[in-house]
């Protein structure tokens, strides 16, 4: 995963710029009162050099008059980068809502792992909006204003205009190259950094078999030279991006310096070359305030230029392939179907494949239960079914029609596991998502069959609270139940389950199986004496 | 969270004492940021003035602006302007490099005291809530440090402007002494209202990661179900709850910004209203002067506006890192254990049973020996010593556990097995390996025990996890053998071989054998099968000893 992050940068960048598009609105306001600021900036500029010039002839009233004027172009700059900021916050808010939740929805329907999805939805996308609220319009920002404010100051002292397009020139070049030098250090950072938060993360999740085998000590350390190891490497980069804005601040020190200096000595009219121009002080004075403008959109955009690389490094986990436009097929079938595999075979990726050449036929109303050694493919048989494996050879049918490419056959399908969701709410309300406008009715009753009984008013939280380990069982059968679906999915339903649990749940599979075509992955061999037949992988 | 008070938190000491380590390049960054406020100031007043002086020297004739001293002048110039940016490289470079520095032995320190305090706090966060607090909040610390130097830049560079602008008048020096309070004051005010935002940003990220965990572990019942918009729609309401507090933190930066623009209006105002009487030249110094300084206070109100975050991360991290108040200081003894299901004292190497019910506490109990859960006092004697009453972790010594709950660490087969065994060679590896039925696998591999297993062994099956489990139990040389459903999810051929072999290495060893199982097979291996009750406490003997040779 890591590699891949490192070597798209192409990619990376034109993700980017077509992912913006869903907020050129607000980016373009925020472009515009970026790029407005230059207006207060002159007012400002003018308002200090004619009020110094206007006190230097003596007339007061005058100078307060622009200096006056001066306060207010502050005070206006002040609430312009306020609402440049705020827009740009909005164009980042709106696409991150956007790419995370194309990253959901490939995280729930399997396209990606659970691993990758999670971090792409959260830290991934965290990395878009210092992209698209700070990067992005000083991007902009820095190709115009600096040649807006060199025009404005043509207009008081064209050599000065002229000493800054030089500078600028140079200027650019050398944040080019610094950018560039930065950025594979900074890539191999990113790189370091996601290994150590994952080792820590990982270490932490594992204390207690740390703890156990008293391995405290031995850990610490891994911990620690991992962290020694970003540290130096983040110290790297920071030098780097430090050395080169250094230098960027270096030469617009000295920019500005030097403008300064030749003001001051055209002023004294001691300029040891000739000059066709000769400058007055409010003149000389609004070219001093106005050059430091010249170079600040630069400045900003290389303090910026860390959300550029964070972002072109997380962007190759945000890229998603468009959700599909046709929904999967919905027809639900009346009668219990048959299920025929032929050939069908499940590659991930590059790895051999799961499943390789299954060849079934389950008749109609059939329970058929499969077994086999642990990774023998059992899960991923009824994956396949609901769309979550990839079908990479062979074929799948329920009653002749073959499985649809996106969504499997997850209308007719009715699905229970050994570990089945929990959402926030009632227990009520938990077998209730299993059909959408259930009435009360229908949902009592599959809770009463499915062996659920007393309040279904109980709340529950997130990681299951308040239920056992069997009653969790049952919430899941509920579901299977509630839903009006002619083939049954089970995945180790009696897995974990003392035996006497284990007999009560039987009976609850044998209700749910009634009128539907069943699949039931499972070790128990009490399983496999209820189905109709036996399949070993 | 209320016990988190700022003396009493661990985090908060350790934060305090990377701060006294770091001390020397803190202070370094400090003192370079105080000079870059400061000469800022002086440049840009410097500048003013040597440009009005200039113009009213030019302007009175060509022997005046010969007498005009312009060599001192734009010589400090140019110094001040070298002086600024070398201070800004040196201020940067060692504040983040004494952060980062911090930060590296943070980390550790956080895990040892994670390991050293009550597991159950850890190991009951969710698995997203977990990786938000060690991700997110310890980044969150980092504002620690980086952001000390910003009350030495602004004193230095609010001293800097006010005694230019005292040169012009003493009124406009106390102008701008009044712009700067107004300055820290409205960077405090805002400061204060980011507060409780910057602490939501923290939280949030925890409750959306847990979101997420949750719903994305469910994507089987997702689809059956035809749930996946709903999920994406709940998720996205939570990460958008995330997103919004983040972007209401980021506007309070905005309007810092605003209020500094407004304040240096007010103080450039001020400073040529009282001090225009003057001589222009100190006019101009005193209005650029006056600008400049109330820039110092930029990094005074970013570090108020990260406070919230910083500090609700390291009360997060607190609760994970409070010391265990009810740790004791007794050793064990000897190998015996007790327990009221044991019906006596046991040493190796005898071998028991437990079977029971699901969720009768099998588990817990056994963990409550091993001091992975807070032990009750009077349920277990270890070593001839109360539970309650050991020193955290003393009696660990005692057992090689395989857990129900398999984990296993992101790495390499070798990594995880010499967990249990630091110093085996490869044969021991793949000898244990053999005794779990496991070595074919890695054998047929090409990388054998270089094999990566990926993130708690998701790249393996879950019987392959388990086995692995077993195996690395099998490597740590301790008297007692605890074994949970160690034969779960696997086929009953396997489980013959597993339970053959181990038999044989028990007896080759001598190690005693605890059992948790609720399958029949591997109780035959036990000479002392006890049955849990319905609930934790109650035991009875339902199958007397049974011998098993």
């Amino acid at each position: 995963m890591t590699s891949q992050a490192i070597d798209s940068g192409p990619d990376a960048r034109a993700w980017l710029k077509s992912t913006g598009t869903a907020a050129h609105r607000e980016r373009r306001l925020a472009s515009a009162l970026t790029l407005a600021d230059i207006v207060p900036a002159t007012g400002f500029a003018a308002g200090l050099a004619l009020c110094v010039h206007a006190l230097t002839q003596g007339a007061i009233a005058q100078a307060l008059g622009w200096i006056a004027m001066a306060v207010v172009a502050m005070i206006v700059r002040g609430f312009l980068a306020r609402q440049a900021a705020d827009a740009g916050i909005g164009a980042a808010l709106r696409i991150k809502s956007d790419v995370r939740r194309a990253v959901l929805y490939d995280l729930f329907t399997g396209r990606r792992t659970a691993r990758e999805g999670m971090s792409g939805a959260c830290e991934g996308v965290e990395a878009l909006e210092g992209f698209y609220a700070r990067f992005d319009t000083a991007r902009q920002a820095a190709v115009i204003v600096p040649l807006l404010a060199i025009a404005i100051v043509a207009v008081a002292s064209p050599v000065t205009a002229g000493i800054l397009t030089v500078t600028l020139f140079t200027f650019a070049a050398g944040m080019a190259l610094a950018g560039m030098a930065a950025a594979q250090e900074s890539r191999n950072q990113f790189a370091a950094l996601e290994r150590l938060s994952g080792l820590f993360l990982d270490r932490v999740r594992s204390l207690p078999v740390i703890l156990a085998f008293q391995a405290e000590d031995r850990s610490a350390h891994t911990v620690e030279k991992a962290s020694d190891e970003l540290g130096r490497r983040t110290g790297k980069v920071l030098r780097i991006a430090f050395m080169s804005s250094g230098v960027i601040e270096f030469f617009s020190a000295l920019a500005v310096a030097g403008v300064a200096i030749y003001c001051g000595f055209n002023l004294l009219k001691l300029l040891p070359f000739p000059v066709p121009e000769q400058l007055d002080l409010a003149r000389a004075f609004f070219v001093l305030a106005m050059a430091p403008e010249v170079y600040m959109p630069m400045r900003r955009l290389a303090a910026a230029y860390h959300d550029r690389q964070a972002a072109e490094a997380a962007a190759p986990r945000l890229i998603t392939a468009p959700a599909p436009v046709a929904a999967p097929e919905r027809t639900l079938l009346i009668d219990a179907p048959s299920i025929r595999f032929r050939q069908a075979t499940v590659t991930f990726g590059q790895a051999a494949p799961v499943l390789d050449g299954f060849d079934l036929e389950v008749r109609p109303g059939q329970i058929v239960a499969i077994t086999g050694p642990s990774g023998s493919g059992k899960s991923t048989l009824l994956h396949l079914l609901l769309g979550l494996a990839p079908l990479s050879g062979g074929s799948v049918e329920i009653d002749g029609s073959p499985l649809p490419v996106e969504g499997g056959f997850a209308g007719q399908i009715a699905w229970a596991s050994q570990a089945p969701m929990v959402v926030p709410g009632t227990i009520g309300d938990n077998i209730a998502l299993a059909l959408r406008g259930a009435s009360t009715r229908q949902v009592l009753k599959a809770a009463s069959v499915a062996g659920l009984c007393g309040d279904l008013d109980r709340m529950l939280d997130e990681r299951g609270g308040g239920l056992s380990g069997g009653e969790r069982r049952r919430l899941g059968m509920a579901r299977a139940l509630l839903k009006p679906a002619s083939v049954l999915l089970l995945d180790e339903p009696t897995a974990n389950l003392d035996p006497q649990a284990e007999q009560a749940m039987l009976q609850v599979i044998k209700a749910a199986a009634v009128g539907r075509t069943t699949l039931i992955a499972t070790h128990s061999t009490a399983v496999m004496a209820l189905a109709d037949r036996v399949v070993r992988l | 969270m209320s016990r988190s008070t700022r003396s009493l938190s661990v985090v908060g000491a350790m934060v305090a004492e990377q701060r006294r380590a770091q001390a020397s390049q803190l202070a370094l960054a400090a003192a370079a940021a105080a000079t870059v406020s400061a000469a800022a100031v002086f440049l840009l007043g410097l500048s003013g003035w040597f440009i009005t002086s200039a113009a009213l020297a030019g302007a009175a004739g060509s022997a005046a602006a010969h007498a005009f001293n312009y060599m001192m002048p734009s010589a400090t110039i140019r110094f001040l302007a070298i002086i600024r940016t070398g201070s800004r490289y040196v201020e940067r470079v060692s504040g983040h490099e004494a952060a980062l520095k911090a930060l590296a032995a943070l980390r550790p320190q956080l895990f040892r005291a994670f390991a050293a305090g009550d597991p159950t706090r850890t190991l009951a966060l969710s698995a997203g809530e977990a990786s938000a607090r060690l991700v997110q909040d310890v980044d969150a610390v980092q504002t620690l440090f980086v952001r000390l130097s910003s009350p030495w830049a602004f004193a230095v560079g609010a001293l800097a402007a006010i005694l230019m602008a005292t040169l012009a008048s003493p009124l406009a020096g106390l102008a701008v002494l009044l712009a700067m309070g107004l300055a820290a004051a409205g960077a405090v005010v805002i400061g204060r209202k980011a507060e409780p935002v910057g602490r939501q940003v923290q939280a949030e990220t925890g409750l959306f990661k847990a979101r997420l965990a949750s719903l994305a572990g469910a994507a089987p019942e997702l689809r059956a179900y035809d749930l996946v918009d709903w999920a994406v729609e709940e998720a996205a309401v939570a990460g958008r709850v995330l997103d919004v507090a983040r972007a209401d933190l980021a506007r309070y930066a905005g309007w810092m910004a605003a209020w500094q623009a407004i304040v240096q209006g007010l103080a450039v105002g001020m400073a040529v209203l009282v001090a225009h009487p003057s001589a222009p030249a100190l006019v101009a110094l005193a209005a650029l002067a006056a600008v400049t300084g109330v820039e110092a206070a930029a990094g005074l109100a970013g570090a108020l506006r990260e406070n919230g975050s910083a500090r609700m991360a390291v009360e997060r991290l607190d609760q994970l890192a409070a010391a265990d108040p009810s740790a004791g200081t007794g050793r064990p003894e000897d190998m015996s254990l007790a327990t009221a299901i044991f019906g006596g004292s046991l040493s190796p190497p005898a071998r028991v049973g437990i079977i029971g019910p699901s969720g009768c506490g099998k588990t817990s109990l056994i963990e409550r020996a091993l001091g992975l859960r807070s032990a009750i006092p009077g349920e277990w004697q270890v070593g001839g010593c109360d539970a309650a009453d050991l020193v955290p972790g003393s009696g660990r010594f005692l057992f090689a556990y395989a857990a129900q709950d398999v984990r296993l660490l992101d790495g390499t087969v070798r990594e995880n097995l010499r967990l249990a065994a630091p110093g085996a060679d490869d044969d021991t590896l793949w000898a244990a390996l053999d005794d779990a039925a496991l070595s074919l696998r890695f054998r047929l591999s090409a990388k054998g025990l270089d094999t990566q297993i990926g993130v708690n062994g998701e790249c393996l099956s879950g019987g392959e996890r388990r086995r692995l489990g077993l195996a690395r139990a099998f490597l740590r040389d301790a008297p007692w053998l605890v074994l949970d459903e160690p034969t779960e999810g696997v086929d009953a051929i396997t489980e013959a071989r597993i339970l053959e072999r181990l038999d044989r290495r028990l007896s080759d060893r001598g190690q005693g054998l605890i059992l948790i199982s609720h399958r029949l097979a591997p109780m035959d291996l036990c000479n002392v099968v006890r049955r849990m009750g319905e609930t934790a406490a109650i035991s009875r003997e339902v199958e007397p000893a049974q011998g098993h040779r």
